[in-house]
């Protein structure tokens, strides 16, 4: 199997969360045996390239960020200057979001299960996952850790069942999360995790608070 | 404040603004922004309006005056054409735009994650649509958005019905 893995997002890959997830799944494939190729559509200089190899290949996997709710809008751009293809191609995806639980993802799952359809090509499923915001804001041995799970389902895509298997459907976690579960989580919210982006917003030169009004909102 | 964001081929928000000056609507209560000829990059995920300037993007081109109304609109209607059943991508960067509205801070609302406002007030949106559109998952979309702010979805409307959309703005 060789896969033709495409990073969607219009971060710069240097700092892509998704970048750093599509590392470890990489991983995984090669574990396997099967050999991949790497695309980043965030720099526009290089679609001619990866137009070139998703009609040459067919086996496509995108790594795709949530973007309100559904694929960033440079993707859609993308995905709008590709040639319809037939049902050799097959398409699967990898959608990830900085929200935790599973249905925070769906409605951007629905638009990619449809998707195929409109390209003339086949579906390999939408491997889905959140709780990835924090990736870039960690060292190099803290991001591995982090995106360690997804070694394992490279090694399941390699089979060749695209994401249907139950272990893909499982690597979800919880749809929501259990009352206790967000009580405790609500709390950490308005402490740790507040200091936590405070500091990465000072290291990052930031000299203002977090929540600053920048313009007055007429009352509503 | 109504506002009206049209990103289509064919000005459609050009009928919808006349329909609504027909139907009686006062015209210092609507807004019509057409975005064709304007400059509006796709949002790079660069997490500094949230993280290094609060509340600011560091894109200098044509965005900053709209999301600045659509901050205060009481309705943003995005009127766009469709491809593979959902908005265009020239809207779907508008929205994705919209991050230095809210803040990094988190919270928990209806049961799931959500991030804090930057602002007290919030739009409800709705969408006006040309083209194939999916009419059901634009529903679900434009719920989720809505969602996102704390708002409410207003309805999405092929142009055809451009009329039906119109009532909702009176």
């Amino acid at each position: 199997m060789h896969v033709v893995i495409i990073n969607g997002s219009p971060r710069v890959q240097k700092y892509s969360n998704t970048e750093k997830i599509i590392d470890s799944f990489a991983k995984g494939l090669s574990e396997k045996g099967a050999s991949f190729e790497r695309h980043a559509i965030s720099d526009r200089k290089s679609w001619e390239t990866i137009r070139d190899a998703y009609i040459k290949n067919e086996e496509i996997l995108i790594a795709i960020p949530l973007y309100v709710e559904c694929i960033p809008g440079l993707l859609l751009e993308f995905l709008e200057t590709l040639p319809k293809k037939n049902e050799h191609t097959r398409i699967s995806f990898l959608l990830q979001s900085g929200f935790a639980e599973g249905c925070q993802l769906r409605c951007g799952e629905e638009f990619l299960t449809k998707l195929p359809e409109y390209l003339g090509v086949r579906y390999g499923g939408c491997l889905v996952k959140g709780d990835n915001f924090g990736i870039r804001l960690f060292n190099e041995e803290k991001q591995e850790q982090l995106t360690k799970p997804y070694q394992a389902m490279g090694e399941l895509f390699a089979e060749g069942d695209g994401f249907f298997r139950e272990e893909a459907k499982k690597f979800t976690g919880p749809e929501y999360f259990s009352l206790p579960v967000r009580l405790i989580m609500q709390f950490a919210f308005k402490t740790l995790a507040k200091k936590m982006f405070q500091k990465v917003a000072a290291s990052w030169g930031c000299t203002v608070p977090l929540d600053k009004k920048i313009w007055e909102t007429e009352s509503g | 404040m109504v506002l009206m964001i049209d990103t289509t081929v064919e000005h459609i928000g050009k009928q919808i603004a006349e329909e609504l000056l027909h139907s009686g609507a006062d015209p210092a209560g609507f807004e019509l922004i057409d975005t064709v000829g304007m400059n509006i990059s796709h949002c790079a995920g660069c997490n500094y309006c949230w993280l290094k300037t609060p509340g600011i993007c560091v894109i200098k081109d044509d965005y900053a005056p709209i999301l600045q109304k659509m901050s205060k609109a009481d309705q943003v209607w995005l009127i766009s054409d469709t491809h593979f059943g959902f908005v265009s991508y020239q809207t779907k960067n508008i929205l994705d735009r919209v991050m230095p509205l809210v803040t990094m801070y988190l919270n928990f609302k209806d049961g799931q994650m959500r991030h804090v406002m930057r602002y007290d007030h919030q739009p409800d949106f709705g969408i006006i649509y040309t083209g194939d559109g999916d009419q059901a998952y634009l529903e679900r979309w434009c719920g989720r958005v809505a969602l996102n702010f704390g708002s409410s979805s207003l309805g999405v409307f092929p142009a055809e019905n451009g009329k039906e959309a119109v009532s909702c703005m009176l």
